[in-house]
């Protein structure tokens, strides 16, 4: 086996590849840099909303606030209750990870590296879970809940979630997994090593920036749920935080922008904070998983 | 024969205390009342009526736990939904607007039914009738709105304007507001629904209240010539320019924003925006709330009035046990005490005071109503509101042709409820 | 490719063949693996994806209101929808849309994953969150920014024609035109469906082994080259898996048209899953929603199976 070399394995340096000649280098830049603003502008827009009273809105939504007015953000503050239902939030995320990434991995393993018939007919299968729509399957699910015991519970909500979240995980998993050269498997075996060994010691670590993007994507989905959680919870004190959160918006719209936009920065910032600390892990993941030998 | 009757005398002693004892743990429990609403009791103040009704109640009944859940829209009728088809879950009160879909509910035998209880209740006919189904009545409906309309008095006082009783009057003024550059009437279509409110006068102003009942029973054709008059002179309207250059595009807000600034003078819609239009913050236009004018030639009068049900409750069955509390819960909603901390809405509780100016002429308008007909996507059957929806929308694209949309409106109505007569 | 013992190494599933062609009798430690591996997927998806989707299926043979009995009808249900033009134009409108979306998105997101990992600077950490944020948001949120941008009069492409004096700019309808108002939404689509594949690009690109890196180096390749002829065909299969993503997520789209434009103006907008939730929530057609669930689920599985039997068929890649 070759040494890894961490120094080499692109964190930040590719200077022994040829560089593209200057403008183009520049011109890609560029345009990187303009689609990055196409995404963070939008962004902004609400905060030319937040500080302005109703009438100012009205009148004009684009210009700099007259005043700043901080009401809004209070209001929106005191009535989304931030800490009520964060327990609840903290639990159905962790239920649906817990749950979803390890079926999904294991699940996209078999598919990836022990290709039969049979396995391929229980991956279709699999997959047909992909192709649910939401709302189609709603009411079955209240009903199911109802009969397992189970509705108005959080279990009774992060299970269906994880059910929503295998297809799309096992999916993801499978083709990380067949990206991944066989001969480590191969030396593994010949060193002595089991099925289950070959999978724990070798091909998992590898699949490392598919783990670590699951983990974080199904904390931020379970996270920013809406439509399972407000069907199949019925008591406030099960309430998740991003329920409680919608309700709210829910409340305005369209006859008070400047509330609704402040709690639409309250009730985005969470996620926001999640992803900024979050994504520091799949670059050191990614970075991970570029380690060849 | 002493010690005999001693003991008998102590056993009964014993049997009677063990009762009381019964009876006082169980009239300590509190009942448990889970409503579910669609607005959060807080500070806002268009939430005004419902945070005065909860902690109203709260304080005024101890003995009776009571836990309102706020799901917003549309999370409120979306959950109700579901709960109703599945039949378990459901709350003991939830906020509804009457009608077909409060029908459909009570058909499937999901409510709780109280006419007895508040048969006798103070209240407007309209709103009594609007949380009935079939004869009995389901629950109460404390705000009622009426379709009306709604003029930007600033801007006809600056112009000289009167406003308008006749359709040809309308029409003259809306020339004039657009020759000026002021867009006429502010619309919404691009969610759909507000797209009704016109609609329904028009079609009434050109062949009577009947018209819409009739086509309902089956008795008449929806693609009948009011319904179609009515729909050309919509889109007559929409081709003029009378709701902007792109009235598509504008949603309800939009709309809002527009009467709210005086970019727009009218605006035909719902008695529920009697509290925007006069909120200060909201507005700095004086706004007036007026009848919707007649057609002279027409059949339809101007004390032809379309409403529906602007806050309303209803009781389900899992509540059987509990009737008295729920009734107790649905007195209170159309209490004076509560209904006066609503800033906006027409309440149907004779004695409250109209909140604003506003407010008292939309009252005023609705104490002139002589027929009530229900907005029609609350009394047609649920399966016929959104295609009518999605049909009206056809009114404003100029080249369509409403007549031919009409008449696979009247299809889909023949094959859900039959063909007319 | 040779391992470090020189010894020339087939990848893993020739080497499984040949396993099992050298040993006649079942390999039970293999299946025992297998199933406690598959186990926890099918367990959760057979509870709780199986049997909705089976009542679905039934429900939408029936007049269900939702309520009570349904009255078994047959295939009337789909008939009916096949007949209304609300259908026929969702149908359209989600073949469309995935059709664009794996035309635009794809290439869009491969150019900047590439960009991103083959000419790594400083920005390269920041741009990369930055892209992905889009897609973080609440599609709630994701429509209200649409409608922010696009609405008439007081929208930010409205009040900057107007401040530019680009009546050209301003008579533009964006939402309320039914030819424009399908482009305004995908738009908004696209920046918020086009981080994910970004990301999930440049992991995969990033998988590429250093030497072969190397040696397109080595061996002079431009940028350009670098890209056709080593790094398309290393992820080839991660774009089919995208292209697949991509297309039943446009199958299933409801969130964005219908808090935008609500489906509209009449139908130009709508989509099959917005039918479902109007025929299901709205109309209290059941039946009639369980059957265009059923139609969205047998498309996504067509499309699905297709893609998969062009890539066998291709062959394997690696």
């Amino acid at each position: 086996m070759k040494e890894i070399s961490l120094a080499t394995a692109g964190n930040g340096k590719f200077s022994r590849f040829r560089p593209r000649s200057g403008i183009s280098g520049v011109i890609n830049n560029l345009i990187l840099v303009i689609l990055a603003l196409a995404v963070v502008l939008p962004l902004l827009l609400p905060w030319f909303f937040v500080f302005k009273t109703r009438l100012e809105f009205s009148y004009s939504p684009w210009s700099l606030p007259a005043q700043i007015q901080w009401n809004n953000f209070q209001e929106a503050w005191k009535a989304i209750h931030i800490g009520q239902g964060l327990m609840n939030t903290f639990w159905v995320c962790l239920g649906a990870i817990v749950c979803t990434v390890p079926a999904a991995g294991m699940a996209g393993y078999i598919f990836a590296r022990y290709r039969s018939k049979v396995t391929e007919v229980i991956f279709y299968a699999v997959l047909v879970g992909y192709f649910v729509p939401v709302h189609m399957v709603l009411i079955p699910l209240y009903q199911l809940n109802v009969k397992l015991g189970i509705i108005d519970t959080l279990p009774g909500l992060f299970l269906p979630m994880t059910a929503f979240g295998i297809p799309f995980w096992t999916i993801i998993y499978r083709s990380f997994f067949r990206g991944l050269p066989g001969e480590l498997a191969e030396a593994a075996r010949i060193d002595g090593a089991g099925h289950a060994g070959i999978f724990f010691r070798v091909m998992l670590p590898l699949a490392n920036p598919a783990t670590i993007l699951a983990v974080l994507l199904v904390f931020i989905g379970s996270w920013s749920d809406y439509l399972l959680s407000l069907v199949l919870l019925n008591s406030p004190r099960n309430f998740t935080m991003q329920l409680r959160v919608a309700q709210f918006l829910n409340q305005y719209g369209t006859d008070n922008m400047p509330r609704y936009a402040a709690a639409a920065v309250i009730s985005a910032a969470p996620t926001l904070l999640l992803y900024i600390i979050g994504h520091r892990w799949i670059i050191r993941g990614t970075l991970a998983g570029a380690l060849k030998g | 024969m002493f010690r005999s009757k001693a003991v008998v005398f102590v056993t009964l002693l014993l049997l009677v205390s063990l009762c009381f004892g019964l009876l006082a743990t169980v009239s300590a429990q509190p009942v448990k009342l889970v409503v579910w609403g669609r607005d959060l009791p807080d500070d806002d103040p268009a939430h005004a009526y419902v945070k005065a009704l909860v902690t109203g109640f709260k304080a005024n009944n101890p003995d009776i736990d009571l836990e309102y859940v706020a799901l917003g829209d549309p999370g409120l009728t979306d959950k109700t939904k579901v709960v109703m088809a599945s039949g378990s879950g459901l709350p003991d009160v939830f906020q509804s607007w009457g009608g077909s879909v409060m029908g459909g509910y009570a058909d499937a035998g999901r409510l709780l039914d109280l006419t007895a209880e508040l048969k006798d209740l103070p209240c407007s006919p309209a709103a009594r009738e609007a949380m009935s189904w079939k004869g009995k009545i389901y629950g109460v409906a404390p705000f009622f709105a009426i379709a009306g309309l709604f003029v930007n008095e600033d801007l006809f006082d600056a112009y000289g304007y009167a406003v308008p009783t006749t359709l040809k009057e309308l029409e003259e003024v809306a020339d004039a507001f657009l020759a000026k550059g002021i867009q006429p009437f502010a619309c919404g279509a691009r969610d759909k629904w507000p797209v009704l409110a016109f609609y329904m006068y028009l079609t009434d102003r050109y062949g009577g209240i009947e018209t819409f009942a009739d086509a309902q029973a089956r008795r008449g054709r929806f693609d009948s010539e009011p319904f179609v008059k009515a729909a050309q002179h919509y889109q007559d309207w929409v081709k003029k320019g009378y709701f902007g250059d792109m009235p598509l595009s504008e949603a309800y807000g939009d709309a809002q924003q527009l009467m709210a600034t005086g970019k727009a003078a009218m605006h035909i819609t719902g008695s529920w925006m009697c509290a925007q239009y006069s909120d200060e913050d909201f507005t700095d236009q004086t706004i007036g709330f007026y009848a919707f004018p007649v057609l002279e030639g027409g059949k339809g009068k101007v004390t032809d009035i379309m409403g529906q049900t602007d806050i309303g409750f209803a009781a389900t069955h899992v509540a059987a046990d509990k009737k008295e509390a729920v009734v107790r819960f649905l007195k209170y909603t159309m209490d004076p005490e509560p209904c006066a901390a609503e800033p906006g809405r027409i309440c149907s509780v004779p004695g409250v005071p109209s909140p604003s100016r506003l407010n008292e002429m939309a009252s005023a308008v609705f104490g002139t109503a002589e027929v009530v007909q229900f907005w029609w996507d609350q009394d047609l059957p649920p399966m016929l509101t959104a295609p009518l929806n999605d049909a009206m929308q056809n009114f404003f694209i100029p080249d369509a042709d409403v007549k031919s949309v009409l008449t696979e409106y009247e299809w889909l109505v023949e094959d859900h409820l039959g063909p007319a007569k | 490719m040779k391992n470090g013992t020189g010894v020339h190494v087939l990848p893993q599933t020739t080497i499984l063949h040949r396993r099992k062609r050298e040993k006649k009798k079942r390999d039970w430690n293999s299946i025992i693996f297998q199933a406690i591996f598959l186990l926890p997927a099918i367990a959760f998806l057979l509870v709780f994806m199986y049997y909705p989707i089976e009542e679905t299926f039934r429900i939408s043979l029936t007049r269900s209101v939702g309520l009570g009995d349904a009255d078994f009808i047959g295939f009337q249900n789909y008939s009916r929808l096949f007949a209304s033009t609300e259908f026929r134009a969702g149908f359209m409108n989600v073949l469309a849309w995935a059709f664009w979306s794996i035309v635009i998105q794809i290439p869009l997101a491969f150019f900047i994953a590439f960009s991103l990992t083959a000419y790594r600077n400083r920005l390269t950490g920041t741009l990369r969150a930055v892209y992905y944020l889009a897609s973080v948001m609440p599609s709630a949120i994701v429509a209200m920014l649409g409608r922010f941008i696009f609405a008439p009069r007081f929208g930010v492409i409205a009040s900057l024609a107007e401040a530019l004096n680009w009546t050209w700019l301003g008579r533009i309808d964006f939402l309320g035109n039914p030819d424009i108002a399908f482009w305004s939404v995908f738009a908004v689509a696209t920046w918020t469906y086009t981080g994910f594949p970004i990301v999930y690009f440049m992991a995969n690109i990033e998988q590429i082994p250093m030497e072969i890196r190397e040696s397109a180096q080595l061996d002079g390749a431009t940028q350009g080259q670098y890209a056709r002829y080593i790094v398309i065909p290393w992820v080839s299969y991660a774009i089919r898996i995208v292209a697949i993503i991509s297309t039943v997520g446009s199958l299933k789209l409801f969130d964005l048209p219908w808090l935008i434009t609500s489906g509209g103006p009449v139908h130009a907008t709508t989509t099959l899953a917005i039918i479902l939730y109007k025929q299901g929530f709205v109309n209290w057609q059941y039946g009639r929603a369980a059957a265009v669930g059923v139609v969205i689920f047998l498309l996504s599985l067509i499309f699905t199976v297709a893609q998969f039997s062009i890539q066998r068929k291709g062959g394997d890649v690696n």
